[in-house]
Order: C-alpha cells, then structure tokens, then sequence
C-alpha cells in the first residue's frame, strides 16, 4: 500500500513538474543555435522613431525650413521607460544646446559613426553575424560595425565611438557591457546624448522567430540624477532579398564638413 | 555563404585599413628625415582620432618662452597594439617626443616613439621609419 501511494505521488509530481518550474520558459519557435543558444543571426531593424527622438515627442519642423516636411520629425511615442530622461541641470542645457544646434553638430549630419545604443535604431538595417564564438554587428549606416568579444571580458583601453563590447548569455537573452564609448556620439537626432563615462546594459531577448526585444540600461552619473533604460522592438528582415546596402556618407558630409574650406 | 562572405569583407576592410594606413601617404611628402628632433613637453592633451592620433606638448625654449608643439602618431587601433592606453598620456605628465619635424620647419612633428617618465618607451605606428610594428 505505501509503496503504490509513493508511486502515484511520484507521478503526480512527474506531471505537474513543468509548471512548479521557476522562472521563464524557453520560447520554443525561435531559431538556435548548435549549442542550444539563440541563433540572432539575421538583418535586423526598428520601426520606432527613436531615432529622431528617443522620448515622446510630437511631429516637429526640420533643421531646414528649406525642405519643408521633408526632414521634418513625425511625432512618437518615447522609447525611454518611466518618462523624461533624468539629466542634471547643466546636462539638460547642453542637451537643449544640442537640439538648437543639430543641424550641423549631430554627429550622424556628418557622417561620423552613431554610437551605441543609437546604431540600433538608426533607419537603416544592420545585420547580426554570430559565430559559436564572437558576435559581429554590422551596421548599413556608414558601414559602423562592433564585435562583440563572447569570452573573458575585455578591458577598454582607449575610447572609440562604438566603444568596447563584452557579451555572455542570461538564459536566452544576450546581455552586452558597453564601456569606453568616446561621449562624442548622439542618442538620436534630438541632442541626447551620454559622456564618455557612460556605462551602457544591453539586453537582447528573442520573443518571436523574427522579433527581437532590445532594452538597453544608461548609467553616466556625470550627465544623469540615475540610471535609466530605453525599449524597443527590433523586427527581422525576412524578405528573400533582405541585405545591407552601402551607405557611405562622407562624400555626402563634405560640404557640411569642409566647404568654408574649398577655393571658392 | 552569405554570412562567411560578410565576415570576410569585414575582415579584409579591417586589414586594408591598417595597411592602407601606412601606404596612404609618404612620410617625405610631410616630414623632413634630415630633421630629426628630440623634445620634451608636458602632455596638453591627446587626440585619438584617425587616421592619425595627435598628441600636443608644451615645450619650453631653451630661452624660457613655452611652445606648443603637434606630434603626429600612428592610427588609436596601431597605437593600442603597440601598448598604448588612455592610461598612458594623461595630461600633464612630462614625455620624451623622438620624431621628424615637419618640411615647413614649424612646430609640427612625426613621431617616432614617446618616452613615459617611468622610462617605458612607446612607439607610435604610422608613417615613422622609426616603429617597429605591430606587437
């Protein structure tokens, strides 16, 4: 009699094991890798407008009365959680100095490389190249590109404009350290922008066969009161035909960068 | 297939870059190698850029007056293989500049490599017929 009790508790327990099973259960659709990782490998790009502007904004004219509602700003929700950026003071005039000067101080007008977390949302694709080893990101815009080193982290000895990327898995999702960014890149169009003390949290979570969360935690106690974080969907290009264009901007940033130096 | 090709284009403009760096332009075409010069000046600041990074010194004359001097360095990605950090220059610190002066004869430089005050030498990568290459 005990023995058929402790059986029949033994297969109760057996059925009921996966809902007694603590934390998140692995999405079965998305693509993987050998080892049983999330395979990210593909072009990748957001349909959000944080781009422009990575809080909520309405629609806004553009730097250039010139173009008309070309390169005017459609109005969006922000992709910043809990509301406003925290800046300090100072950091709030700079950002507004910024955004009265985008025209010819955002970084992406000439041509220079966006940064992170910017190159994510930027309007043009990137594409995911991962290995069973490092993950490479390349990025259509200006051809950027980042390797993101999956063993020992790597200290950054000096500063760059895509910084120094070290990434490990946390169950599905891949978390990303980003230190040693230059403070010279643009959060967006809008003058955001962190210093070259920021810390930056990437986390990249499958939640689909062709959807990507990407959230992303900011942390500069020189520009911000605190850490703050930003959300985003980042959606898959699944056309056949899908691949990375070249866009090389210089030749399209000289004026803007050397004409009072031409002749004439 | 399209993958593998991706990453060796990435790395192929990786390797013409640092390759491309030395080749873009003649050292002659800037610099003088009859020129050769030694200074000494406190660090003013240090620009990693590319293609070249720039460190700038203030050297004082040999009649007191204080100079500020311009010394052209390899690319951030050369220097850092051959041992450089932002560590190494911050600003203030008192370095030993061996290089080439410019042809104009202004306060501009080549450098060949950057003595610390600890006494570790550096070298700077770029068009220098004085580095002695990646480490």
């Amino acid at each position: 009699m005990p023995h058929r009790k402790g059986a029949l508790a033994f297969l109760i327990l057996l059925l009921l094991w996966p809902l007694a099973a603590t934390g998140q259960q692995p999405a079965r659709d998305i693509p993987r890798m050998a080892d049983g990782r999330p395979n990210l490998n593909g072009i990748w790009q957001t349909l959000s407008t944080a781009h422009w502007d990575i809080e909520d904004h309405p629609a806004y004219a553009g730097p250039m009365s010139e173009t008309g509602a070309i390169g005017a700003a459609p109005a969006g929700r922000g992709v910043v959680d809990g509301g406003p950026i925290p800046y300090r003071p100072a950091a709030l005039e700079q950002r507004d100095l910024n955004f009265a000067n985008r025209r010819t101080g955002d970084p992406e007008a000439r041509c220079f490389m966006p940064g992170v977390p910017r190159a994510n949302y930027m309007p043009y694709p990137f594409q995911i190249v991962q290995s069973d080893r490092d993950i490479l990101m390349v990025y259509e815009y200006a051809t950027s590109s980042r390797m993101i080193h999956m063993g020992e982290p790597e200290e950054s000895l000096i500063d760059t404009w895509m910084g120094t990327n070290n990434g490990r898995w946390n169950g599905d999702t891949l978390v990303v350290e980003v230190t040693g960014l230059n403070g010279l890149a643009w959060l967006d169009r809008a003058g955001n922008f962190v210093s070259n003390q920021a810390r930056i949290e990437e986390r990249y979570t499958p939640i689909g066969n062709a959807y990507l969360r990407y959230e992303a935690r900011i942390e500069d106690p020189t520009v911000f009161t605190r850490p703050w974080e930003i959300s985003l969907l980042l959606y898959k290009r699944v056309e056949p035909d899908a691949q990375l264009m070249e866009f090389k901007c210089v030749e399209f940033a000289e004026e803007l960068l050397y004409g009072d130096l031409t002749k004439d | 297939m399209r993958i593998r090709a991706l990453v060796l284009t990435a790395l192929c403009g990786s390797l013409i870059a640092a390759v491309g760096a030395q080749a873009h332009h003649a050292f002659s075409a800037e610099f003088d190698i009859n020129r050769p010069v030694t200074l000494q000046g406190a660090i003013t600041q240090m620009e990693w850029i590319n293609p070249h990074a720039w460190l700038h010194i203030d050297v004082t004359e040999e009649d007191g007056t204080v100079a500020s001097w311009a010394i052209e360095l390899g690319p951030p990605n050369s220097l850092v293989r051959r041992g450089w950090s932002r560590n190494s220059v911050p600003v203030g610190i008192v370095v030993e500049v061996e290089g080439h002066q410019s042809i104009d004869g202004g306060r501009r430089a080549n450098g060949g490599s950057v003595v610390l005050p600890d006494g570790t030498r550096l070298f700077t990568g770029g068009s220098s017929p004085d580095d002695n290459g990646d480490q």
